[in-house]
C-alpha cells in the first residue's frame, strides 16, 4: 500500500511537470469545466429567480445537491479519467501492453498515467457551490456533518470510478468503450437536481440501480435535514460494493484481454 | 496442422475484426438516443417542476415553456459551427495558405462547408425529435407560415452565428491557441443562445446583455416563433434585426481577416 502510495506521488509529479510545460493549456483545461459549468448554473439562477421552489427545495438547496455531485465528479475526473481512454488510447494503440509487463497492478499503472487537469475545474466549482449554498442557508456544522460530506464525496467518487470501471471492461471486448460507458455515465445529470423532482422509477433507479443519488441527493438532504438523509450513511457500502464488482469484472476482463494487434 | 491451426486463428482474428467495427457506429447510435432521452428527460421533469407551484411564469404557460426548451435542444445545431476548429486544423497543418490560393472565395467556401454540417446535424436528429413527440408530448407546429417565419429566421440567425464566429476565430491567427477558445465559445453559446432559458425569464438587465451579443439570433429568435412564443406578426421585424446584425458581423469579420491574415503564425505542416 505504501509502496502503491509513493508510486502515485511519482507519477504525479511527473504528469504535472508535463502539464506546466503548457501552462496555458493547464490553465485552460481547468477553466474549460467552469465555463460549462457556469452557464447551467446560471440557467438555474435565472430560472429559481421566478419561482421560489423546485418541488420544495430552494434556490441554495438545489446548489448543495448541484455541488456536492460537482466535488464527487471532480475526484473522477481528476484520478480517473483514463478509464474513458482506456480503449481508445491505450489498447487500440497496443501501449495497455505495456501496463502488464510491468511489475505493478496494471489498473493502478493505468490510473496513475494521467492526472487529468480538467477535473480541477470540477472542484473548485463544487467546493464554491457548497460554500455559497451553506453560507446562504445559515448551516452550522457539527463534526457530524463535516463527517457526512466527506464521506458522500469521496463514496460518490468512488461510484463514479466505479460505475466507470465497471463499464470500460467492454474495451477489452469491443475496443471502443466510451459509447457504455457515456451510457451508465450520463445518468448522473439526473442527480444534479433533486431525486424527488422525478417519477418514483427515475428516483429508484438512481438509488439503487445506477446510484449516483448516494453522491449528492442523500448526502445533501442529510446536511439540510431533510427525510431520507439518514440513508446517506448506506453510501461508502454502496461505494465498496461496486467497487469490488467493478475490480473483479476488470480482472475477469483481462483475462481474455488478446490485445489489437497494433 | 499446425500452420492451418495458426491460419484459421489468424483470419479468425481478421473476421471477428469487421463486425465490432460495425457495432462500434451502431453502438454510437443507439447510445446517442438513450443520452438524447436521459437529457430530455431532465429539461421534461425540471421544468415540470419549476411548473408545479405557478400557471403562469413571465407570460409563458407551461407547455409554451416546454414546448420552446424541447425545439430548443433539437435545433441546436444551429447555433454553432466549427469554424474555430476548421482555423485551428488549418493552421496547424499549414493548409491556410493552400486555402487562400485557390480561385474560389476562401469565406464563401466555408460558408457552404458549415452550411451543410448544420443542415447534416439536424437531419440526423430527427429520431431526437420523433421521441419528443411520442414520450414528452413535443407539438410539432403544423402552419406553413410558422415553418416559413422559423426557417429564414434560422437560416438568417446562422449567417449572423456564422460571421460572429468568423470574426473570433481570426484570434488564433494571433494566440494560436484553438482549444480554449473553442470551449469558450460553446459554453457561451450553451447559455447566451437561450438553449437553456426562454429570454423572457430573464431579469431584464440580463435579457440586456444576452440581446446586446449575437447568440440569441441564432436560436432564440427562430425558436420562438416556431415554438408560438413570439407572434408571427413580428416575424418581418425580427427578419430585419437579424440582417441588421448580418452586416455588423460580416463588416467586422471582414475586416478583421484582413488585417489578421498578415499574422499568421504556421505551426509546422
Amino acid at each position: 500500500m505504501t509502496r502503491y502510495m509513493s508510486l502515485y506521488w511519482l507519477f504525479l509529479l511527473q504528469r504535472l511537470k508535463a502539464l506546466m510545460e503548457y501552462r496555458a493549456s493547464f490553465i485552460l483545461g481547468a477553466t474549460s469545466t467552469i465555463i460549462w459549468q457556469g452557464s447551467s448554473i446560471a440557467a438555474v439562477w435565472v430560472v429559481m429567480q421566478n419561482v421560489p421552489s423546485l418541488n420544495g427545495w430552494n434556490y441554495d438547496e438545489v446548489l448543495m445537491v448541484y455541488g456536492i455531485i460537482t466535488l464527487a465528479k471532480s475526484i473522477n475526473h481528476m484520478f480517473a479519467d483514463n478509464l474513458w481512454t482506456v480503449g481508445r488510447v491505450y489498447i487500440r494503440a497496443g501501449g495497455f501492453d505495456r501496463f502488464l509487463v510491468r511489475p505493478i497492478d496494471p489498473l493502478f499503472h493505468l490510473l496513475a498515467d494521467r492526472f487529468c487537469q480538467d477535473g480541477v475545474g470540477n472542484f473548485i466549482v463544487g467546493l464554491a457551490l457548497v460554500v455559497k449554498a451553506s453560507v446562504d442557508l445559515d448551516i452550522t456544522w457539527t463534526p457530524l456533518m463535516v463527517a457526512m460530506l466527506a464521506v458522500g464525496v469521496i463514496s460518490g467518487g468512488f461510484i463514479f470510478i466505479a460505475l466507470n470501471l465497471i463499464t470500460c471492461v467492454s474495451s477489452f471486448w469491443i475496443i471502443d468503450s466510451v459509447p457504455i460507458t457515456r451510457l451508465v455515465f450520463d445518468n448522473h445529470l439526473f442527480a444534479q437536481y433533486p431525486l424527488s423532482i422525478y417519477p418514483k422509477a427515475i428516483s429508484i433507479l438512481l438509488t439503487w440501480v445506477i446510484p449516483y443519488g448516494f453522491a449528492s441527493f442523500y448526502p445533501a438532504s442529510y446536511l439540510l435535514g431533510r427525510e431520507m438523509g439518514n440513508l446517506a450513511w448506506v453510501s461508502p457500502l454502496i461505494a465498496a460494493f461496486l467497487m469490488f464488482i467493478g475490480y473483479r469484472f476488470w480482472q475477469f476482463g483481462l483475462k481474455y484481454y488478446s490485445g489489437t494487434g497494433s | 496442422m499446425q500452420t492451418l491451426q495458426r491460419r484459421v486463428s489468424v483470419y479468425g482474428a481478421l473476421l471477428a475484426m469487421i463486425p465490432k467495427m460495425f457495432m462500434a457506429y451502431q453502438l454510437w447510435f443507439w447510445a446517442g438516443l438513450v443520452m438524447n432521452v436521459i437529457s430530455m428527460s431532465i429539461l421534461y421533469f425540471f421544468w415540470n417542476a419549476v411548473y408545479a407551484e405557478s400557471g403562469v411564469i413571465s407570460g409563458l404557460a407551461r407547455e409554451q415553456t416546454i414546448n420552446y426548451i424541447l425545439l430548443a435542444f433539437f435545433f441546436m445545431p444551429l447555433a454553432s459551427n466549427d469554424l474555430v476548429w476548421e482555423f485551428g486544423s488549418n493552421l496547424r497543418e499549414g493548409l491556410m495558405v493552400h486555402h487562400l490560393l485557390r480561385p474560389v472565395n476562401f469565406q464563401a467556401m466555408n460558408y457552404v462547408q458549415q452550411f451543410g454540417a448544420v443542415l447534416t446535424r439536424v437531419t440526423l436528429q430527427i429520431p431526437i425529435l420523433l421521441l419528443g413527440v411520442f414520450l414528452f408530448g413535443l407539438k410539432i407546429p403544423t402552419d406553413l407560415m410558422t415553418w416559413l417565419a422559423f426557417l429564414v429566421s434560422a437560416l438568417l440567425g446562422f449567417t449572423v452565428m456564422f460571421f460572429f464566429t468568423w470574426f473570433l476565430a481570426c484570434f488564433t491567427f494571433y494566440t494560436t491557441e484553438i482549444w480554449g477558445l473553442g470551449v469558450l465559445i460553446e459554453g457561451m453559446t450553451f447559455f447566451l443562445s437561450g438553449a437553456l432559458v426562454p429570454l423572457a425569464m430573464m431579469p431584464e438587465w440580463l435579457r440586456g446583455i444576452v440581446l446586446s451579443v449575437p447568440f440569441a439570433q441564432a436560436l432564440a429568435v427562430p425558436i420562438g416563433l416556431l415554438s408560438g412564443i413570439t407572434p408571427l406578426g413580428d416575424a418581418p421585424r425580427l427578419w430585419l434585426i437579424q440582417i441588421a446584425w448580418i452586416i455588423g458581423m460580416w463588416i467586422i469579420s471582414t475586416l478583421f481577416f484582413r488585417v489578421a491574415v498578415r499574422k499568421i503564425t504556421v505551426q509546422g505542416g
